[in-house]
């Protein structure tokens, strides 16, 4: 049925039994074929979602009520399957488990990581009463283009302007062009692909214009998390000093986020050196990838409002950690050590692990505490290392006092804080990143 | 069972982040390790309330804490309606001027209709008229002030209230008599005018109007004034507005009665009949405060945008709400400007020679780190 109030997803509600699997097979297929899909991706959505009924049907919520979304994205198809699970069989959910009768010494790799092969993301958010969402998003293929434009001149004057259809691709062709910033997220490959984000209501992209009406610079943002949005660039098109352009595009991008409800900018693509003093460095992440040297990814953040400050987690090494990073950010926190006084912590944790292929990247997030959190936490590491995932983080809500019960266990494993995030939690958020025993 | 809060929310309701006030003073000298708060994020007057308010504050009966105020403020109304020589019904008073600028939305907009503002000024405006489900239609500010010929373009058959800030919070730029009569001409009668005179009693300048005496002429116009900033009883919450018969007796149909206490009312009343020389002490107090901090920004090379108003705008060479944090160690609570989408640009409020010499020691190794 097409939801009439938002014509952009699909809904399918059925039984979790193995027998409609078909029904959910096609479902998915026609589906994003409609949304425009390439019969191939269509085909890979197709597979994922089979693989994720099949498994709800046996291991997580068999003969239970279950709603399907399809969602488009316009350059994506994204697939979420809403339920709700017995506690005990929410353990199945984790992208390291073998089901709910698994056997430590036979990790055979079953469930949810075969279902993240065929497409590009994965994730898993538990709301109350233990009702489920799992999401698989699959994205487009786009051509690449390669047409050169000439670059503009640099600009007497200055006009910003919400560019249309046509003016993102020809900001991404000319971005990949002119743009001299290093490390360009991949997007910029594929103008159409940009047109199709921005036109989604996903992205929005600011442009500088000069009196030619030439493209001469412009910024991306997004929301990244429910408080932070996320900024790609501002790019300088044009050659010669780019201050005074970059400097307009980005008071623009925070004029424009100024009143809404975010409360920081973050960079983690790189920013033009002479913005980088309006910004506060947090430190970066080292990104792996095959056949190439490691890369550093710096993080930027630059703070809306007035820190309000609070209260946060911690125990063990971490403290120490988080006292050095709020000082030197200067961020007004009441540090709060978890003890553990002997009480029982029943029941079985679940992470979410939100897999990213095309960047080898895997984030691990706790959703649900559990007496198991240090078998858990190996069997990922095994898990995700074994499926080449080169990159594993894990982040840490500084604000969610169970969380900090992981801290030791994180450690004992190889994770190191790298990033303090302010406010990307219900406080701050710690990304850890795990260090492979065989990294020089 | 939980309620279905997305049904039942309207999406601009659901949508809209509320605003988290500062903790408490106590907490945050806490959380940032200062001993001293200078608080210059207010603009709150740093001599407090006029002494006759002062001395109603202090003897205040508590067993009145008892009882019921004026529901509809019925003796400062007298007071205010014979100051400016209009008709008591010609007044409403407010919990704040916070809540004055609800009842006009209210009583004026439906939903499809807008309003017409400035992006850089108080953002109550905008705030109201968003998680009202009315469109607030922000026009860039020109040379640091109201655009009125912006203004009018961007005005539409949906268009209902004008709100005009002058002086404006946080430039202190404002419109001349000559100005605003031109703009009230060029609205017509059609919409409402609100012009926000909340720092009224700090601006000197002879060309600078009184909205009140001009609302014979345009019977559309709507004039705030607030107790917060020259009277000094900003921690009382209490505002007016003022206009034509007619169309205060719509707005007051939006008027929540009983919601300005007791203490409040009696308070103001006092400060309203101060005789003491309160407005001239304390505009004498921001004149010194400005030159000094104009001398010694000027030293440090930092751009001001100074106008009208017992604050002035600071822009820095980098983020303002870093800056904010820094000046908190320092026992200064300025206002990043960010939020009023200035970015990289602090406002502080005018304040005694003490404060401002603490201001800029602080402001100066924040510069520094």
């Amino acid at each position: 049925m097409m939801d009439e109030t938002r014509n952009r997803i699909l809904k399918l509600s059925l039984t979790a039994r193995p027998s409609y699997v078909s029904v959910v097979t096609r479902f998915v297929e026609a589906g994003a074929a409609a949304f425009g899909m390439g019969e191939k991706d269509a085909l890979k959505l197709g597979l994922a979602s089979e693989e994720i009924f099949i498994y709800l049907c046996t291991a997580v919520c068999p003969e239970n009520a279950l709603d399907i979304e399809c969602f488009n994205g316009l350059y994506y198809t994204r697939l979420t399957f809403h339920f709700s699970a017995p506690e005990l069989n929410l353990r199945g959910l984790n992208v390291a488990s073998t089901g709910i009768c698994e056997d430590e010494g036979d990790l055979k790799d079953m469930g949810l990581m075969i279902a993240s092969r065929s497409v590009e993301r994965l994730h898993l958010t538990v709301e109350k009463a233990n009702r489920i969402s799992l999401a698989v998003t699959k994205e487009k293929t786009y051509p690449k283009i390669v047409e050169r434009l000439p670059c503009p001149e640099a600009p007497n004057t200055l006009t910003l302007e919400t560019a249309d259809g046509e003016g993102v691709k020809r900001f991404a062709l000319l971005v990949r062009q002119c743009s001299e910033a290093p490390g360009l997220p991949s997007f910029f490959d594929c103008p159409g692909r940009l047109a199709d984000m921005v036109a989604g209501g996903e992205y929005r992209l600011i442009t500088a214009m000069n009196a030619k009406k030439g493209i001469v610079g412009g910024v991306l943002f997004r929301d990244r998390m429910e408080r932070i949005v996320e900024a790609f660039g501002p790019y300088i098109l044009h050659a010669g000093e780019g201050k005074v352009t970059a400097e307009t595009l980005l008071d623009a991008c925070l004029s424009r986020i100024a009143r809404t409800k975010a409360l920081g900018l973050l960079s983690r693509s790189g920013l033009p050196p002479a913005l980088e003093d309006r910004f506060e460095p947090l430190g970066h992440l080292v990104h792996y990838a095959p056949n190439r040297p490691p890369a550093e990814h710096p993080f930027f953040f630059r703070h809306l409002h007035e820190d309000p400050g609070c209260d946060v987690w911690s125990q063990g090494e971490l403290t120490a950690w988080l006292e050095q990073a709020y000082d030197r950010l200067v961020l007004a926190r009441n540090i709060r050590t978890l003890r553990n006084m002997g009480e029982t912590r029943l029941g079985f944790s679940l992470f979410s692990a939100e897999l990213q292929c095309e960047r080898a990247d895997a984030t691990l997030r706790p959703l649900l505490p559990g007496a198991d959190f240090t078998a858990n936490l190996e069997r990922h590491i095994r898990f995700i290392r074994k499926e080449g995932f080169l990159n594993l983080f894990f982040e840490l809500d500084l604000g969610v006092p169970w969380h900090a019960e992981m801290i030791p266990v994180l450690t004992a494993n190889r994770f190191q804080p790298e990033i303090l995030l302010p406010f990307a939690g219900q406080a701050d958020l710690v990304i850890f990143q795990h260090h492979d025993a065989t990294e020089p | 069972m939980r309620p279905n809060l997305d049904a039942l929310v309207p999406a601009y309701v659901r949508e809209f982040d509320p605003y988290i006030p500062s903790k408490p003073d106590a907490e945050l000298m806490k959380l940032y390790g200062s001993e001293r708060l200078f608080r210059l994020n207010n603009n709150e007057n740093p001599l407090g309330p006029p002494p006759g308010a002062q001395e109603v504050i202090r003897r205040f009966p508590p067993p009145q804490g008892a009882l019921y105020p004026s529901g509809d403020s019925y003796y400062l109304r007298e007071a205010i309606a014979a100051f400016h020589g209009l008709d008591p019904d010609q007044v409403l008073v407010g919990n704040g001027a916070n809540e004055v600028i609800a009842f006009v939305i209210k009583a004026f907009c439906t939903q499809g209709d807008n309003i017409v503002t400035a992006d850089k000024t108080f953002a109550v405006y905008e705030w109201v008229a968003v998680f009202s489900g009315i469109e607030a239609r922000v026009i860039p500010l020109k040379d640091e002030g109201f655009d009125d010929i912006g203004m009018l373009r961007a005005i539409d058959p949906n268009t209902k209230i004008l709100f005009v800030c002058n002086p404006n919070n946080p430039t202190g730029s404002y419109w001349s008599k000559e100005r605003l009569k031109a703009f009230l001409d060029a609205v017509g009668g059609e919409r409402i005018v609100v012009v926000d005179e909340a720092y009224f009693e700090f601006v000197e300048q002879e060309d600078y109007p009184d909205g009140v005496s001009l609302l014979s002429d345009y019977p559309n116009l709507v004039v705030f004034r607030t107790f917060s900033k020259m009277y000094g009883i900003a921690g009382l919450r209490i505002g007016y507005l003022v206009g034509d018969l007619a169309v205060v007796d719509m707005i007051r149909r939006t008027c929540v009665v009983y919601s300005v206490n007791r203490l409040a009312q009696e308070a103001a009343l006092a400060a309203f009949r101060d005789d003491t020389g309160h407005i001239r002490r304390t505009r004498a107090l921001v004149r010194e405060s400005r030159a000094f901090l104009r001398k010694e920004l000027a030293k440090l090379r930092l751009p001001i945008i100074s106008g009208e108003g017992n604050y002035l705008i600071v822009k820095l060479p980098g983020s303002d709400t870093l800056a904010y944090r820094k000046m908190m160690r320092e026992g200064i609570m300025i206002r990043p400007m960010t939020g009023f989408r200035y970015p990289n640009h602090i406002r502080v409020s005018l304040a005694k020679m003490e404060a401002m010499e603490a201001f800029v020691a602080a402001l100066k190794k924040t510069l520094e780190t």
